[in-house]
């Protein structure tokens, strides 16, 4: 088989999903695929990836996080690791196979340790969850390529703390989940600004809920406290995420607001207005795919 | 086999020094330091008095058992240490288990022996005789005054070690080798012996043909057993310092290495030989260990453990790679080590495996991978979450090795059924491994804060859900205060899950904590 066949192959698949208007656009992807044979990073890669569930986030990204490459999730700031944490679990629990997270020590204290319990309301099996710590951010990184270099895994975490992660190491990160196609997550407290061998890359802010919207549990909320007024009358609603596509090596960056449904443990996308919100609850892509 | 180290403390001492002196000083200070006298002293009751003395000292005169003011008086130049006991048992320990070089079976006779089962290791050695001049040679390089005694039984072996000039008590020939010997010989408390001296009983050959049932009735049971078990009457099982292994293979060097590649190499060739007898008997390691002996007579040991039984030697070596790799102080091979041995000390059932045809899930890879971060990590900081039946949240949830998870759920199918049961409120993905105190401003008593501030930023509470009240047990005094929970969100979206340590009453002001974040 020739070089040129064995490109034309993903390329084919690409364009069914998409329907690029212009003709332009398939020389692009031709080209951009050859570049990318040739940087090897997606050589071996299997087609498979995870998505998100919602037809134009998945649509950007080429029918969803792509499996065997890098993809960073930052925290706008220290403070908003949480909400990164929970978008990058609900993503992680996404995959299927067991989930390796790898920690720093410092992250762990700053942040809170993994607590089994409140993994379930992400989706995510406490059972399938592997936790690392480590004592230097050298050792997570050796850790994450250990991880991801393990057959069987469906998807490695690496919480990272230090300010810059240069080239070389999420090249290396990437070429290493490329080997056996796991999904690789590269978790950190802050938006890096140095050049980044990963596929995407996200930054992740919690996003005031919708306060009004009843918090779905199988029944009514538990006792409620004496006499309160105004929106203290209501609970947090359900979390929503402000997230925002910086960089896409398959499509257009993009922002959204994702709400998170912990009952379907899906992602619905959120808007200012209440009603749509509610209606577009009822046509999730995934029951309409018959997933 | 016995070993009695007769200046165990004063020769420690001496190596110390000359330890200390070598580097700059050379061979000056030694034979300065030999032509002095040295002597241990300790306070027994209210006097101090010399506890060991070195050769030096015993030819001019001091005993053990003297006041220190006493020695003094007679000799001026008398140089004395303190006694340590705890340096002392530590290098008794070390060399027990240097001695393992020898037979696996060695135990510490405190204070100042150890005990060697050399049956059926003697030939590996040419012999006892050989045995003996080996071992000698070694452990007087080292420095130390040594006296040996072989016997087939433990207490012949230690009279002969110390109460004779005899190294080698053949089978069968106790009782000869016996009788002539004071009765001190039979590792008996002083005040017995001197109460058979009273009544004219001075050597242990006075003994054996007495009637024995006076004698017991007169100086208790002990007497005749220590008796019998010199004679070989009655046994005397060894009880070794360190458990046996049920798997040891080892391999010495002409010419000790020192490089870590080598090592590495002989622990894949030992595990190589460990293969084929674990196989044998459907069985594969969980834990091993690799001893490294340095030629100074050191012992390195080196342990990895398994998530599943493990027979493959490239298993075993990529283990002792992360091993070595984290190591914060290299190996330090000194001028080499010269024997190494591979040992299973936990083994488990593990039948033999069919070859996969499929593809599937690869339980074993993820083992695998759990035994790498734990070997290069520290086995405790790769875990596995579990369930455990309890109310308070941090005590609900916990994280165990995962090298020793059983089981597939581990308490969280349980944990479900409770959950949906109670209709259990939200919990967060990450909790604080101890509740953050926050200051917090709530408007009635019992309801929510308004505002708190954490690290030093102030939020406010725009949302809030609870409270949840959550208990200890009650028999447990220390679960603290009852505690009520509230899942709140601040005016940026950040949502928390907070919680009031008491009640407000009358006089008492509850703190705030805050215990978990939310995505």
């Amino acid at each position: 088989m020739t070089a040129t066949a064995m490109m034309a192959q993903p390329g084919l698949q690409r364009e069914a999903p998409s329907r690029e208007p212009r003709g332009g656009a398939t020389v692009l992807d031709r080209l951009r695929h050859a570049l990318r044979a040739i940087e090897g990073t997606e050589v071996g890669r299997s087609a498979r990836s995870t998505p998100l569930g919602i037809a134009c986030i998945d649509e950007a990204l080429g029918g969803g996080l792509a499996d065997g490459t890098l993809h960073e999730i930052a925290a706008m700031r220290e403070a908003g690791m949480a909400a990164a944490t929970g978008f990058a679990l609900a993503l992680a629990a996404r995959s299927p196979g067991p989930v390796v997270w790898v920690a720093e020590d410092m992250g762990l204290i700053e942040s809170g340790r993994p607590y089994g319990p409140g993994l379930d309301d992400l989706g995510l099996a406490p059972e399938r969850l592997v936790t690392v710590a480590a004592a230097k951010s050298r050792d997570v990184l050796w850790a994450i390529e250990e991880a991801l270099q393990c057959r069987g895994i469906g998807a490695v975490i690496g919480e990272i703390r230090s300010a810059d992660i240069d080239l070389t190491t999420t090249r290396r990160l990437s070429l290493a989940a490329g080997r056996r196609g796991g999904l690789a997550l590269l978790l950190r407290s802050a938006p890096g600004r140095e050049a980044s061998a990963a596929a995407t890359r996200w930054t992740v802010e919690a996003a005031p809920s919708d306060v009004a919207a009843p918090f779905p549990t199988a029944s009514a909320p538990t006792a409620s406290a004496p006499t309160r007024s105004g929106a203290m009358a209501l609970g947090p609603g359900p979390a929503r995420f402000a997230v925002s596509l910086a960089r896409n090596r398959r499509g257009h960056p993009g922002s959204w607001v994702l709400e998170w449904n912990r009952v379907e443990h899906c992602f619905d996308l959120a808007s200012a207005h209440r009603e749509p919100v509610a209606q577009a609850a009822l046509d999730r892509p995934r029951q309409a795919a018959g997933a | 086999m016995s070993l009695w180290l007769k200046r165990l403390s004063t020769d420690r001492v001496r190596r110390q020094a000359r330890e200390a002196a070598s580097p700059e000083a050379g061979g000056s200070a030694g034979p300065a330091g030999r032509a002095s006298p040295l002597a241990v002293a300790a306070k027994r009751g209210n006097v101090e008095e010399l506890v060991a003395v070195d050769a030096t000292a015993e030819r001019l005169g001091l005993r053990p058992g003297l006041a220190l003011a006493q020695a003094r008086a007679m000799r001026p130049e008398l140089t004395v240490v303190p006694e340590d006991r705890g340096s002392d048992e530590r290098l008794l320990d070390g060399l027990a288990d240097w001695c393992q070089r020898y037979t696996p079976l060695t135990a510490v006779e405190a204070p100042d022996g150890i005990l060697l089962d050399i049956a059926g290791c003697a030939h590996l050695f040419g012999g006892e005789q050989r045995l003996v001049d080996d071992l000698s040679e070694r452990i007087a390089g080292f420095g130390f005054t040594l006296r040996v005694g072989v016997a087939s039984t433990i207490g012949t072996a230690s009279a002969a070690a110390r109460f004779s000039a005899t190294t080698i008590v053949e089978a069968g020939a106790e009782r000869n080798f016996l009788s002539p010997l004071r009765l001190a010989a039979l590792r008996l408390p002083d005040e017995t012996v001197s109460a058979l001296a009273r009544v004219g009983l001075k050597r242990i050959g006075d003994l054996i043909d007495l009637p024995r049932a006076p004698l017991a009735a007169r100086f208790g049971a002990g007497l005749l057993l220590n008796l019998d078990r010199a004679l070989g009457l009655e046994p005397e099982p060894l009880v070794p310092r360190l458990p046996v292994a049920p798997y040891v293979a080892e391999m010495r060097f002409a010419e000790p290495i020192a490089r870590e590649d080598d090592v590495l190499a002989v622990t894949e060739r030992l595990a190589a030989r460990l293969e084929p007898m674990l196989e044998r008997r459907h069985e594969g390691a969980r834990r091993l260990e690799l001893a490294l002996f340095r030629t100074d007579g050191a012992v390195r040991r080196l342990a990895v453990a398994t998530s599943r039984p493990v027979r493959e030697a490239a298993h075993v070596r990529a283990l002792f790679v992360e091993r070595l790799n984290a190591l914060a102080d290299a190996l330090d091979p000194g001028f080499g080590f010269d024997l190494a041995r591979l040992a299973v000390l936990v083994a488990q059932p593990r039948p033999p495996e069919q070859i996969e045809l499929t593809h599937g899930d690869h339980p074993a890879d993820l083992d695998r991978l759990v035994d790498r971060l734990g070997a290069r990590l520290g086995s405790r900081r790769v875990s596995r979450l579990v369930a455990y039946d309890e109310h308070l949240p941090e005590l609900a949830a916990g994280s165990i090795p995962a090298h020793a998870a059983v089981g597939e759920n581990a308490g969280w199918a349980a944990f479900r059924q409770y959950r949906f049961a109670v209709d259990l409120s939200p919990r967060p993905p990450r909790l604080f491994a101890r509740p953050e105190p926050i200051e917090a401003i709530a408007a009635v008593p019992d309801g929510p804060p308004v505002r708190f501030r954490w690290r030093r930023a102030l939020h406010e509470v725009i949302a809030a859900e609870g409270p949840e009240r959550i208990e200890g047990a009650w028999w447990d005094a220390d679960d603290g205060p009852v505690r009520d929970y509230f899942r709140v969100e601040d005016s940026r979206g950040g949502r928390f899950w907070l919680f009031r340590a008491g009640l407000y009453r009358a006089g008492a002001t509850p703190s705030w904590f805050l215990h978990g974040l939310f995505a």
